[in-house]
């Protein structure tokens, strides 16, 4: 999807929007205006996502409407891709929608030029918040976003196929060697028709839980690494023995197998990542049954995990309506119903209010089980993550792939990426 | 393989090959005629295979496209994916995104067949002062790429009140905004004879008459071919529309494509693919109907008789 023209418009818009915003500053009125069921106001609210989304949004918003005559929502939708761009150019142009659904690796972007409104000013009920949750939509003391529900990193398997080959279920209390014995087992039975799962220190947020297993904080709060060049050369010679191995699946294979994964493609036993894709492989791969269990851990008390907020609300600086905004996003976070509309389809509801109003079943009830099961392990979520950070990520998993590929040494890996890393941060130091 | 290598005995009483040119060079032109149709086939569906794997795919269920599966037909045949496509995204129905799209490409071709033949005319037969100067600015509009201009511009339309309404998409079609087809258009008046306006204008005929009459007349194929490309152009535009369009409803085709795949939960690759099968028919019949124009206008030289 990411081609030449995609990403010049990226820059271009980028690098506009910057020189505009330094001229916007700060100019917000103190005092939101309010309507009455006569003559109510009206609030822009927008989001990304596809048909499902749009029609349980919309019967959210007509719940609202009906409970607050005072208040009309107008919302608005587009893809994902398309949705930060137009965003970029709204907030170039000073208009952007007064409450927006928003993705965490955007938040420090926008806070940071003043964009999005300190909701820490204007009521919202966030007691039924789990308080490690909270400071993933907080810079520098401030709220700029609200949690609308959480995802957990996890491993998910196939129990059909493991039975199939006569390996045992995990029971998710392992160590990193007991997890590749396991992805060996599988690999060396598979044959080569199933592999084990695809390389997970390609992976930057299970590099992330394992930097924090070890009590190393991934970006320190000025923004810098907050890891060493040997951490990561640990961490991508883990795997040093199974590449090439049919424990992982090959690179070449990973690729042709796009834009599906090889494990939604029944190439794969299991998978390293976030809980809340439980329906996008259950309907990939046809399976009638996938399973999660925690993450692998050298400390079995401190399995790094945390609750990431799979998205979350904010509004914007310059909204004429603060309080209307705050109300309705009080109601999107906090409402039983409006927890029964979406089930998980925001990911499990991060208010307890809405997760308890909200019943589960199927596909639903095995995530919202996980992460109920990982709550004793669970610390404080990190902050936002760093601006440009999906650049980020998107190069860690390019360089660990070219690893893979044998185009690059774990050392030479390490230094390509370090040097993105330093690079980029300065760039926006 | 032995048969090739042993040599061809010529049987008694029968003159030499090369006696005999005419049939010779017959057989080779034949068979060089032969190697040339292969491999301009071959190519063809090197060149047409994603266009044949889009159409089978439109028929597979979603989850049997890409992944493992290979094949190019499947056995489950249906057509739910199109029944899906048209069944519309978040209470829209298909035909209005359909509609919308066939509104903003039938306004760019109006404005600007309108707007650039006129500037064109007055670029290649009017003499003004600074027209060199004008023409060059307009030549360099060409050169500055789209994404300098994507913020003021929309800033501009934000402070008018514009944002969405079709005017942002529009209004530069009816300027003469797009340079290429004023280019286009001056460079295929510049070879009509200048004597065809000297007549006229004996006659008495001012600029009015002498383009509409004259000139318009005569450039038939630039305008089809210009109608051809900002229909198309119109139709795949994606980033305008985004930027400028804020109600779903609003919305052309391209935009609501991409409403099917949505990365953060399951993508229906099958409904996008049969829209985009749907979103293709408009374009490809468009292109049929006015196709041959485009020929005759290459091969009249935009003269006739």
């Amino acid at each position: 999807m990411i081609n030449r023209r995609h990403f010049l418009t990226t820059v271009a818009i980028g690098t506009a929007s910057a020189a505009a915003l330094a001229a916007c500053g700060n100019g917000g009125s103190s005092s939101g205006q309010t309507g009455s069921a006569e003559k109510p106001v009206t609030i822009n609210y927008t989001w990304w996502g596809n048909d499902d989304r749009a029609e349980r949004t919309r019967k959210a918003i007509a719940l609202f409407e009906s409970k607050n005559p005072d208040i009309k929502v107008n919302g608005n939708f587009t893809d994902f891709a398309g949705y930060w761009q137009k965003r970029a150019t709204e907030a170039a142009g000073g208009g952007l929608p007064d409450v927006m659904q928003w993705d965490l690796s955007y938040l420090r972007d926008y806070g940071q030029r003043n964009q999005l409104l300190d909701l820490g000013t204007v009521k919202i009920d966030t007691s039924a918040f789990e308080k490690s949750l909270l400071p993933s939509g907080q810079i520098k003391g401030k709220t700029y976003g609200i949690p609308t529900s959480t995802n957990a990193f996890a491993v998910y398997y196939d129990p059909a196929k493991l039975a199939s080959l006569g390996i045992a279920e995990p029971t998710g209390k392992w160590t990193w060697s007991e997890f590749q014995s396991f992805l060996k087992e599988v690999g060396d039975k598979g044959n080569g028709t199933l592999f084990g799962s695809t390389d997970f220190t390609g992976v930057w947020w299970q590099f992330n839980i394992w930097l924090r297993q070890k009590n190393i904080q991934a970006f320190t709060s000025a923004g810098k690494l907050g890891f060493s060049k040997d951490d990561l050369k640990t961490w991508w010679n883990l795997n040093s023995k199974l590449r090439g191995t049919q424990a992982l699946v090959p690179e070449d294979r990973v690729t042709q197998l796009k834009p599906k994964s090889p494990f939604g493609s029944n190439v794969s036993a299991a998978e390293v990542t976030w809980d809340n894709f439980m329906a996008g492989y259950l309907a990939d791969s046809g399976a009638k049954q996938l399973k999660l269990v925690p993450v692998p851990s050298d400390d079995p008390n401190n399995l790094g995990l945390f609750l990431k907020p799979s998205m979350l609300m904010v509004a914007s600086a310059k909204t004429k309506f603060k309080d209307a905004a705050a109300r309705f996003i009080d109601f999107m976070v906090n409402d039983p119903e409006v927890g029964q509309i979406f089930k998980t389809s925001r990911g499990v509801p991060a208010s307890k209010t809405q997760r308890d109003g909200t019943t589960f079943d199927g596909a639903d009830k095995l995530v919202v089980d996980y992460e109920k099961s990982i709550e004793q392990y669970l610390k404080d979520a990190p902050e936002p993550p760093i601006v440009g950070f999906g650049t980020l990520e998107a190069s860690f998993g390019r360089i660990a792939s070219d690893l893979n590929y044998g185009k690059l040494t774990v050392d030479g890996a390490v230094d390509a990426w370090f040097k993105e890393a330093e690079d980029l941060i300065k760039q926006n130091a | 393989m032995t048969t090739t290598a042993t040599p061809v005995q010529p049987a008694p009483g029968a003159t030499a090959p090369a006696h005999n040119p005419k049939s010779e060079s017959t057989t080779a032109k034949r068979a060089k005629s032969t190697i040339f149709h292969a491999a301009a086939l071959l190519l063809t569906c090197v060149v047409l295979y994603p266009a044949l794997w889009m159409i089978a795919s439109a028929f597979k269920p979603n989850s049997e496209i890409g992944g493992q599966n290979t094949s190019l037909w499947s056995s489950n045949f249906s057509f739910d994916n199109f029944a899906t496509a048209m069944d519309g995204i978040g209470g829209v129905s298909t035909l209005q995104f359909f509609t919308n799209s066939l509104i903003l490409a039938i306004g760019a071709v109006v404005g600007t067949i309108l707007s650039a033949s006129v500037s064109a005319y007055a670029f290649a037969r009017i003499k003004f002062p600074g027209r060199s100067v004008f023409f060059g600015m307009m030549i360099a509009t060409l050169l500055l790429p789209f994404h300098v201009v994507i913020i003021p511009q929309y800033i501009i339309f934000q402070q008018l009140g514009l944002v969405d309404t079709y005017v942002p998409l529009l209004i530069g079609k009816f300027l003469a905004g797009d340079a290429f087809f004023v280019f286009l258009m001056v460079q295929f008046m510049r070879n009509l004879p200048a004597e065809l306006d000297e007549a006229a204008r004996i006659d008495g005929a001012g600029h009015v008459r002498i383009f509409t009459s004259i000139m318009l007349p005569l450039m038939k194929p630039a305008l089809i071919s210009t109608s051809i490309f900002s229909f198309i152009w119109s139709w795949n535009d994606f980033l305008g529309p985004l930027l400028y369009l804020n109600t779903p409803d609003k919305y052309p085709l391209p935009l609501a494509l991409r409403l099917f795949v949505d990365q953060t939960q399951s993508s229906d690759y099958g409904a996008m693919i049969a829209m985009s099968v749907l979103a293709l028919l408009p374009v490809l019949i468009f292109f049929l109907i006015f196709q041959r124009y485009i020929v005759e206008g290459v091969s009249t030289q935009g003269l006739k008789g």
